[in-house]
């Protein structure tokens, strides 16, 4: 059952039945059919059991630091545009330490696609709440309930424009699929938010949960209206799945370039050019 | 209509060609642009194309010419895989089963009762014997009974755990074992009928061995499999389910996706790595002796135009042929409040301030307070007749007036300059033209400098110090600029092209001098959101290959500890501009201090090897900006540059810089296919491989990992790699950079960093042939070689702009004994007048 983006001789670290399981084949199909190049993708990922998942696939990699996988991810595509990065980690490592970065990615519109696997609960810490945890989600931390409201990072990343905004649930496989196939041809920045289960700490969210309280945006869904988004984003009874917005516009790494595309590790400065501007002085 | 309806009307074989739209399903056959349900070679009818318009050349007008034939319904697309349809009763089993995981437990029994069975069975068939025929049978019989056990708990993991997948391991696993119960049975039936037949070559004998052995070759495949499902690659998805319903046009889409690497490096690699050429500094030119220096001293409110006095007078000073040094002191506030400028100019070198002036020249009342300890009994005040004071050195002049006479307040300022060079007597040409360049159509100004000169002639000036030799020929081969810009220089030369920092006082200066530089030079520079993103961007452009720095002070610093530690164990390199001010918290946002050097040697979780330069000079500036992009480079490690408030904002001048002598280099491989990021090799440097160029991938990462970069917890490996990355250290001290030392006596005055001038001036004036200067450039890590010839000083005294004398520590640390410190925290640098008093006091009582 070898697929060509598996890595050899690793441990998968999630446990059975884990929702990662699935967007982890998502990926490398994914990646498969769009013929992407292994050499010249790169996968930066933070901390948390979301963010193991590159260890699994085998291009490159950048395992950074809790939360930091945006502005690593963000460097490294303006340093050379042509590589293809993604920015992949856990409701908790993109929304809660990574809060800062996720808000400036957005505005930068850096072309990378930006995977959130969202489970509404702390897996490697062992079962506190998240950011995107319900109200009334009872831990061993928060032992009365989630008190606060819960983060909602669609509306957020609507309300700073960004360039492709959608949500999709890994137990709509052939859904997530179209959706996270169409964040990869977005020439931007492209959140998709993976609602996923965790089957060990989080006994509310579950399958049937994600099943009952989604459903998917038909035909008639016009995802260029940024407004009709934003209402669309603010549903909690039943949360929409699919592409909620979609905008082009200029990318960070064509302005910080000045539209050039080649790597940084091929320029040189010209050492006649930093003498003439030292006599200046 | 539904998509897999919609799936055959693909205009092929003579049927209609049906694409759909939104929701729509349009009729294409008749279309110009349709050809055997083909578009363009890349699009496919019998499909929804509604995600493949974002990519289209036209929009979604073309839709309104063509029939449309249906709806698209929903169903398919909607369809939620079975993965999700659990019920309570499932949750409730699955908790349990992971509890107890029955299957596990149970499965394992029949697997190696089966086995021994078939084993001992083989006995049997050499060596017919009764106990071995029983042994086979009751074996055989437990086997089966717990197979049906483990079976039911197979099944429901089945159930519970993989939603009854239908995936290959999951079928032979069941077809298998049902097959390995039934034979079980039958096995058991034909034996109970008459166990004779186990001797007997009849069809039941026969059968019945054939079972036995059968049903232990069974179990084998049920176990591997078991295993696959468990420990494999199998997520619980149907595969199904996941593979998408319609054959993507993606050959389009797949060419919009970037290819792997075309580009060379145009640079040496790790293959050449030659010594770094080594550092020279500058003989100093006119050796010792007491300067004839003059200094004045400006003071005036944020604002009101004493920085372009400042930068009028140091273009005229240098146009007219002296050597000359400028500092500015200045409050946190962008207007109002009280700063001040100090001019020197001399004859020879300099590179400090003095505390005590020669010349005031205040600009407003508040000056006059702010600055009035700064004057002696010798010191002319130049001050507005509104608010001169009536003292023997005081001078009151008309600015004001003039300035109003004039039209514009701003005036004031270049009538000021002509006071001073018509006070100290110098030819007012070069200043008229500094004027004339600087102000180019407001001729006002050349008349304010003539009025200046002409009322700072006729002032009183018997108490001045005669006026410095000038030498206009000498002076125009100098460069004047500030530390900043100096450093900037350096990172220039050293190829430094990202730069992403959060704006920060005194650090600032650098960032814009690189933005500035991006409009001629490939330069990428972002402000981030913060120094947590500053150095991350920093260490995700290292990876993919640029040379970048960041810039910030020590407030800034302190939040980049997590990253810089992320550095050292990805061996990504970095190169961090800290420029210091006096804290801790907020401190004091304008002025200077040496204060973060433990936070440098200390900050980021985890030993890891750094290197910490602290240039002390302009020269020093250039050049260790470009060593730090060379070494950070070449030991992939973070290198931190130690500047302060004093050093970026000083103007002072500097000779001729051979640019082309800073070669730059990239210690870049191309990968192969075998390519491992972290390769332990002798010296502790793995080659460094960049994403897309060469063949190879490249894995950094910040757990702890093995060679190819995946996360261990192999103890060994972890010794490995952790003794690996020390091994850097060990040569990057080679490389150091010896300490610089002038003068041939047994008392050793040691300073780092931005003290250099200020010690070397003390040192002039007290001209005691017992004093040695030893300036540490290269802070960390020390050489213990460069440290010995310090043992040979009959008394040591370290000079440090701080309160914890944080680098005396560092050479006790060596074993170096420090018997006197000389510390300032009173915000200012070293004044090169009050330290000379300092160093006086310690070394009266010394023989």
């Amino acid at each position: 059952m070898n697929h060509p983006f598996d890595r050899q001789d690793v441990d998968v670290a999630w446990c059975p039945g884990c929702g990662n399981f699935g967007i982890l084949q998502l990926i490398k199909e994914v990646l498969d059919e769009l013929q992407a190049d292994r050499r010249s993708t790169v996968i930066v990922s933070g901390i948390g059991q979301a963010a193991k998942t590159p260890y699994y696939i085998d291009v490159n990699m950048f395992g950074v630091l809790h939360g930091r996988a945006l502005p690593v991810a963000t460097a490294l595509k303006a340093a050379n545009p042509e590589l293809m990065v993604i920015a992949e980690g856990g409701d908790g490592d993109m929304y809660g330490e990574g809060g800062n970065h996720f808000l400036h990615a957005i505005r930068r519109n850096v072309d990378i696609v930006h995977i959130v696997h969202n489970n509404m609960v702390y897996g490697l810490t062992k079962g506190q709440a998240s950011p995107t945890s319900q109200k009334g989600f009872t831990t061993k931390v928060q032992v009365d309930g989630v008190g606060s409201e819960p983060f909602n990072p669609l509306a957020v990343a609507l309300a700073l424009k960004a360039g492709f905004v959608s949500r999709v649930n890994i137990g709509n496989a052939v859904h997530a699929k179209e959706v996270l196939k169409a964040a990869f041809l977005h020439p931007g920045y492209s959140l998709v938010d993976i609602f996923q289960p965790c089957v060990t700490f989080n006994k509310t969210n579950t399958y049937q949960w994600f099943k009952e309280n989604t459903y998917v945006l038909d035909g008639s869904y016009d995802p260029t209206d940024i407004g009709a988004a934003m209402n669309k984003a603010l549903e909690t009874a039943s949360m929409p799945l699919g592409i909620l917005y979609r905008n082009i516009s200029s990318t960070f790494e064509q302005r910080i370039r000045r539209g050039a595309t080649e790597p940084l590790y091929s320029i040189k400065h010209d050492t006649a050019q930093i003498q003439g501007l030292f006599e200046g002085y | 209509m539904t998509l897999n309806e919609l799936k055959r009307y693909n205009g092929r074989n003579g049927m209609s060609a049906y694409v759909a739209y939104k929701g729509t399903v349009y009729d294409v056959t008749q279309s110009p642009f349709w050809k055997e349900g083909n578009h363009q070679g890349q699009h496919n009818a019998g499909a929804d194309l509604t995600i493949m318009m974002a990519g289209a050349p036209h929009g979604d007008e073309v839709f309104a010419k063509m029939p449309v034939v249906a709806t698209l319904e929903e169903e398919p697309l909607l369809q939620q895989s079975d993965a999700s349809a659990a019920t309570p009763l499932k949750e409730r089993l699955q908790i349990w089963y992971k509890k107890y995981h029955p299957h596990p437990m149970t499965v394992h029994f029949p697997i190696a009762l089966h086995m021994f069975s078939a084993g001992l069975d083989l006995f049997f068939l050499a060596s017919p014997k009764v106990p071995y025929a029983v042994g086979v049978f009751y074996t055989f019989f437990v086997a089966t009974v717990m197979g049906f056990v483990a079976m039911i708990a197979g099944v429901l993991s089945w159930w519970i755990n993989y939603n009854l997948s239908t995936r290959r391991p999951f079928v032979v696993k069941l077809i298998v074992a049902t097959l390995t119960l039934l034979l079980g049975v039958v096995g058991i039936a034909l034996y109970l009928e008459n166990p004779g037949i186990v001797y007997e070559a009849s069809l039941e004998g026969i059968t019945y061995h054939a079972i036995i052995l059968f049903t232990g070759m069974s179990v084998i495949v049920l176990g591997y499999y078991g295993g696959k499902i468990t420990w494999g690659d199998l997520s619980q998805y149907d595969t199904k389910t996941v593979v998408s319903e319609t054959e993507e046009p993606l050959s389009a889409a797949a060419g919009k996706l970037p290819a792997a690497g075309t580009y060379e490096v145009p640079f040496s690699s790790a293959a050449t790595m030659a010594p770094v050429k080594e550092v020279r500094y500058e003989v100093k030119e006119g050796g010792i002796g007491r300067p004839n220096t003059i200094s004045i001293l400006i003071g005036g409110a944020a604002g009101a135009g004493i920085d372009t006095l400042e930068n009028l007078l140091c273009d005229a000073f240098k146009r007219s042929g002296y050597y000359l040094f400028s500092t500015k002191e200045y409050m946190s506030r962008v207007r109002g409040g009280s700063n001040t400028v100090l001019i020197r100019i001399s004859d020879t070198p300099l590179e400090a301030p003095c505390w005590e002036v020669d010349l005031f020249i205040a600009m407003d009342a508040l000056a006059l307070e702010h600055a009035k300890e700064r004057c002696t009994s010798k010191t002319i005040i130049v001050a507005d007749q509104t608010f001169a004071q009536m003292e023997t050195n005081s001078r009151a002049i008309p600015m004001k007036e003039t300035a109003q006479k004039l039209g514009n307040v701003h005036y004031a300022n270049t009538y000021v300059a002509g006071v001073a060079f018509g006070l100290l007597g110098i030819e007012p040409q070069p200043l008229i033209q500094s004027v004339a360049e600087h102000f180019k159509e407001d001729t006002a100004n050349a008349a304010a400098v003539n009025e200046g000169c002409q009322a700072g002639g006729k002032l009183e000036r018997s108490t001045l110090p005669a006026l410095p030799k000038a030498d206009r020929e000498r002076s125009e081969k100098l460069h004047l600029m500030d530390g900043t810009t100096a450093s900037g220089f350096g990172f220039l030369s050293g190829g430094c092209n990202f730069v992403a920092s959060y704006p920060m006082s005194p650090s600032t200066g650098v960032l814009n001098f690189m933005a500035s530089m991006s409009k001629q030079f490939t330069i990428a520079v972002e402000q981030s959101e913060d120094e947590i993103a500053s150095l991350h961007m920093v260490l995700g452009a290292w990876y993919a290959g640029a040379r970048a720095l960041t810039t910030t002070s020590g407030g800034g610093f302190a939040l980049m500890g997590e990253a810089l530690s992320l550095s050292g164990m990805t061996e990504t390199p970095a190169v961090i501009y800290l420029a210091q001010r006096p804290g801790p918290a907020t401190g004091l946002p304008t002025r200077s201090e040496q204060g973060d050097l433990n936070l440098a040697l200390h900050s980021g979780h985890g030993p890891f090897p750094r290197l910490i330069l602290a240039p002390g000079s302009l020269r020093e500036c250039i050049d260790l900006g470009y060593l730090a992009f060379e070494l950070a480079d070449r030991y992939q490690l973070p290198v931190i540059i130690l500047s302060d408030q004093y050093l970026a904002d000083s103007i002072a001048m500097i000779g001729d810089v051979d640019f082309s002598a800073y070669e730059q280099r990239r210690y870049i491989v191309r990968t192969d296919k075998e390519y491992r990021r972290y390769a332990d090799t002798q010296e502790g440097i793995s080659p460094r491989g960049v994403p897309g160029f060469g063949e190879g991938l490249v894995c950094a990462d910040g757990h702890e990992h093995d060679e190819r970069g995946q996360i261990t917890e192999d103890y060994r490996k972890r010794i490995q790699m952790a003794s690996k990355r020390a091994r850097k250290e060990t040569g990057l001290i080679a490389q150091a950079v010896a300490p610089y030392t002038y003068g041939e006596g047994s008392i050793a005055v040691i300073g780092w960093g931005s003290t250099r001038g200020a010690i070397a001036e003390a040192l002039q004036q007290l001209d005691d042939p017992r004093l040695v200067q030893i300036h540490f450039a290269w802070v960390h890590p020390l050489n213990p070689e460069h440290l010995l010839f310090l043992k040979k000083y009959t008394h040591v005294i370290v000079v440090e702009n701080n309160a914890d004398g944080a680098f005396a520590d560092r050479l006790q640390h060596y074993g170096i004994v420090v018997e006197s410190r000389v510390l300032q925290y009173n915000g200012f640098s070293f004044f090169a007048d009050q330290l000379s008093a300092m160093i006086s006091e310690r070394i009266k009582e010394l023989s």
